[in-house]
């Protein structure tokens, strides 16, 4: 079918267009790619920048709106575009498959894993169901499960992300498929699940010779992983080329932001603490929280009851003007001691804010919650979709603000300044906002109050790099303007490591340890945080430094 | 689901019926009827009337009178009826039985006809057949049952004397002359309901097939055929399995027009009927089988529902 010289995919001047009422908006822009067998070419670009599309459109697999030129798109040397839908149903998952962002919605929740494995094989292998079954156990294994009978029997909720993510990977090895797209496989996953699945990536790449088109956002993710990157803006790949060259020298001003906008731990954003002060403005003591409730037939039964636990007994200090940092893999707990904090989970134990020791949401008074604000991290879920603009930003200034200070609508125009949005978006809604932009007002709310705690929960992880830059460098000029302290969660490691002072890690409820943020890569550290800074790509190596 | 989920469903029909009871005990005692005087008719004398009241325990305080009557249901004594003097209960049930047949038969109906009409309703969306669906759903919401009810009698019935206008005929006496007798009324209830459910097939349909697994489904390079059914339907039934428990209620107290038009001893017409006649046992006790059938039907969809579904974990 294909012979050795030729590239396994290739794509020809080709560009689309989404119709949509108000007219074509170009997508892709005469894409010219090729990749050869064995080969992983990785594709880079913001979300927006057209990366989903091409891979529907490798795919064959595209909305009804979208109108194509007359480029090519050849697998070997079939040509894609010629293939009706049924002749790309026997080609999608036998010479060509994808695995997904997120394994949590890409596999169906009421089949178990065991059967969405073997009816690849037996759709286009021609498997009968109990030679499928026994190959789909055998692939299992392949994948690193050390459970593989077991785990075809499993569902897909009762298995972990890592594990879920490595059966859609043996599903789209099933085959021996001469292309796999990759969509952004590790995005949804912790920072150590997510090591372990681009090392087998790596492996079953070596070991199968499969052409790998990997898409990300993640550059210095892609710089480890791919031989060749293609820089992909509003359509357009404006570079490519060999990967440390590209990444060394980039030619493209997009490349060289895309680059600069990669936190890097070396480079620190915040300025060192004045004089340690003596007294702390925050005091964490014992504080635990667990969830669950004990249920009736335990109660009846005497049995013991079993609670969740989200924090154990964690204690720590937060100095003023400090910014600390709170890292940890998900279900680690980060979160549910910032809703302690703010009184959104109960907890036992004591926080004391400023000497005041406050024990549950009864002593969260007017001055403690003007005091602590918190920032979530997606805008579309913390502002209101109905009201404006000035509605959000006036509730602060309605419910903490100073009589003396003027009139709402100046102080919400002067926000918005610090904040760096037009003061026309005053009058607008927040859907009528970018992404960036929306979480800009909502740090916008958090300062109106004049806190001095401010709580940052994973606020850029759903931001393109470039758009998280700019968040973080306002975030730092209000650090030195405000002086409030922040606690900010993230697991981004190398960007708690330009911004914190102080790095607690967390894992499964328990605070592991304290440290300075320029002493965390010591090699007297906690093993689970030498664990977690191993597992993070570093941009320094990849990126050149 | 834990033993824990169903232990606590269970006692929590226990007191679901307790309050009907307590409900139904209290309107009963509101209600401007005497038994006595039902009883032995206006022209009695009073020291009869006063006999009879002390035989029954009508002068005793509500609450003993309430414990008295709620120990008789209990034990299966749903008291005896004022009209007939016959026990409540063995009547009752029969009529439960009858309403139950015309139910499952119509719920058989409904979901053959409305489950293929959804499906072709979501992957036609927007197309011809969708626009058919959706037209003959609105008519089915929007005519009321004695409407469509005396429609079929006229038409079918009267007018090109197809099958019998009315009346019923247990099915175990005679299978296929009961069997003729209930089309029509099957039909008749099976209408709305058709809209309901097919709607909703439609609906969550179209937003499973959305889903990011089903497009990993397709792009597997799976069967179109395996995609809608084994992937996309399978989930897409899960609330449909809650609109069904719901019309099950429908069908027990609604179709009371529909068993008058078409003279079937259900359920709906006792009620009817002991409710014209103040015939206060047969009233309380109706009512709370009625109450207790449809809890149990809304527990077995739970209960399907997490058999289905195994991530719901309930607790």
């Amino acid at each position: 079918m294909t012979n050795s010289s030729q590239p396994v995919l290739q794509i020809r001047d080709y560009s689309l267009a989404y119709h949509v009422p108000a007219g074509p908006v170009p997508v892709l822009k005469g894409i010219n790619l090729q990749i050869e067998r064995g080969e992983i070419l990785g594709l880079v670009g913001e979300s927006g920048s057209g990366k989903s599309t091409l891979a529907g459109a490798v795919m064959r697999y595209l909305s009804g709106n979208a109108h194509e030129n007359d480029g090519g798109i050849f697998l070997g040397d079939t040509d894609l575009r010629a293939q009706s839908q049924r002749a790309m149903s026997d080609i999608r998952g036998r010479r060509m498959s994808m695995v997904f962002q997120d394994p949590a919605t890409s596999l169906n929740p009421t089949l178990c894993l065991g059967e969405q494995l073997a009816e690849v094989l037996i759709r286009h292998r021609g498997l009968s169901r109990a030679q499928a079954w026994r190959e789909g156990e055998e692939r299992l294994a392949h994948v690193g499960l050390k459970t593989p009978a077991e785990m075809m029997h499993r569902m897909p909720h009762e298995v972990s992300g890592g594990e879920k993510q490595r059966v859609v990977i043996a599903t789209a090895f099933a085959c021996n498929p001469e292309l796999i797209i990759f969509d952004e496989p590790t995005t949804a996953l912790d920072v150590i699940t997510s090591r372990q699945i681009l090392d087998l990536f790596a492996e079953l790449q070596s070991e199968t010779g499969v052409a790998s088109l990997y898409i990300s956002h993640d550059l210095a993710l892609v710089s480890q992983t791919a031989g060749r990157v293609a820089v992909l803006e509003k359509g357009s790949i404006v570079e490519e080329g060999e990967t440390g060259e590209l990444f060394r020298n980039p030619v493209h001003s997009y490349t060289r932001a895309l680059i600069d906008a990669v936190p890097r731990p070396e480079r620190r954003l915040v300025q060192p603490l004045a004089a340690a002060s003596a007294t702390p403005l925050v005091t964490i003591r014992d504080v635990s929280v667990s969830y669950g409730r004990k249920s009736l037939l335990d109660s009846i039964l005497r049995r013991d009851f079993q609670a969740v636990v989200g924090n154990r007994a964690i204690t720590l200090d937060i100095r003023p003007g400090e910014v600390l940092g709170i890292v940890g893999e998900s279900g680690s707990g980060k979160s549910t001691l910032a809703k302690a904090m703010t009184g959104l989970n109960r907890f036992d134990g004591l926080i004391e804010f400023d000497g005041r020791p406050v024990r549950g949401l009864a002593d969260m008074n007017r001055d403690y919650r003007r005091d602590v604000q918190i920032i979530f991290q997606h805008p579309d879920a913390s502002l209101n979709p109905r009201q404006k603009i000035s509605e959000i930003l006036a509730r602060p200034i309605r419910l903490y603000g100073d009589r003396t200070d003027g009139p709402a609508r100046d102080r919400i125009a002067a926000m918005l300044e610090r904040v760096r949005l037009p003061a026309s978006y005053i009058d607008r809604y927040p859907h009528q906002l970018s992404g960036g932009e929306k979480q800009r007002i909502a740090i916008a709310r958090a300062f109106l109050s004049n806190p001095r705690l401010v709580i940052c929960d994973e606020i850029t992880s759903a931001l393109d790099v470039s758009v998280q830059a700019s968040v973080i460098e306002l975030l730092m000029e209000l650090h030195r303007d405000t002086g409030a302290a922040y606690v900010f969660i993230t697991h981004d490691i190398n960007l708690i490591r330009q911004i914190a002072h102080r790095i607690a890690v967390m894992y499964r409820g328990d605070l592991i340890e304290i440290v300075e943020a320029d002493r965390i890569g010591d090699s007297d550290r906690a093993p689970y945080t030498q664990q977690l800074l191993a597992a993070v790509t570093s941009p320094a190596a990849a990126l050149g430094g | 689901m834990s033993a824990n989920y169903i232990l606590k469903r269970i006692a929590l029909i226990f007191y679901t019926l307790f309050i009907v009871s307590v409900l139904v005990f209290g309107i009963t005692q509101i209600l401007p009827a005497d038994a006595a005087v039902m009883m032995l008719g206006e022209n009695a004398t009073q020291e009869a009337l006063e006999a009879l009241r002390q035989r029954m325990g009508l002068n005793d305080p509500v609450w003993m009178q309430y414990l008295h009557w709620a120990g008789g249901v209990l034990q299966g004594d749903f008291g005896t009826s004022l009209r007939t003097g016959q026990p409540v209960g063995p009547a009752l049930f029969s009529a439960l039985g009858t309403s139950l047949t015309l139910a499952g038969f119509a719920l058989v109906f409904m979901l053959i006809l409305a489950m293929p009409m959804g499906v072709i309703a979501a992957i036609r969306r927007g197309k011809p057949a969708d626009l058919i669906v959706s037209f003959i759903s609105y008519i089915g919401v929007s005519l009321p049952e004695f409407v469509t009810a005396t429609l079929a009698v006229m038409l079918v019935a009267d007018m090109w004397g197809l099958l019998p206008p009315a009346g019923y005929i247990p099915l175990s006496q005679d299978f296929w002359g009961g069997l003729e007798r209930l089309i029509l009324p099957v039909v008749v209830v099976s209408v709305m309901m058709i809209a309901h459910v097919s709607r909703m097939v439609r609906s969550e349909l179209v937003d499973v097939m959305h889903t990011d697994y089903i497009r990993a489904a397709r792009l597997k390079g799976l069967h179109p055929r395996r995609v809608l059914f084994r992937h996309g339907l399978r989930n897409a039934l899960l609330p449909t399995i809650t609109i069904v428990a719901l019309d099950v209620g429908y069908l027990l107290g609604g179709v009371i027009v529909v068993e008058e038009i078409f003279s079937i001893p259900g359920i709906g017409r006792s009620l009817m009927s002991a409710i014209q006649n103040r015939d206060l046992p047969v009233i309380q006790a109706g009512v709370m089988i009625m109450a207790a059938t449809y809890s149990i039907v809304n527990f077995a969809a739970d209960l399907m529902y997490a058999w289905l579904d195994k991530r719901i974990q309930y607790d």
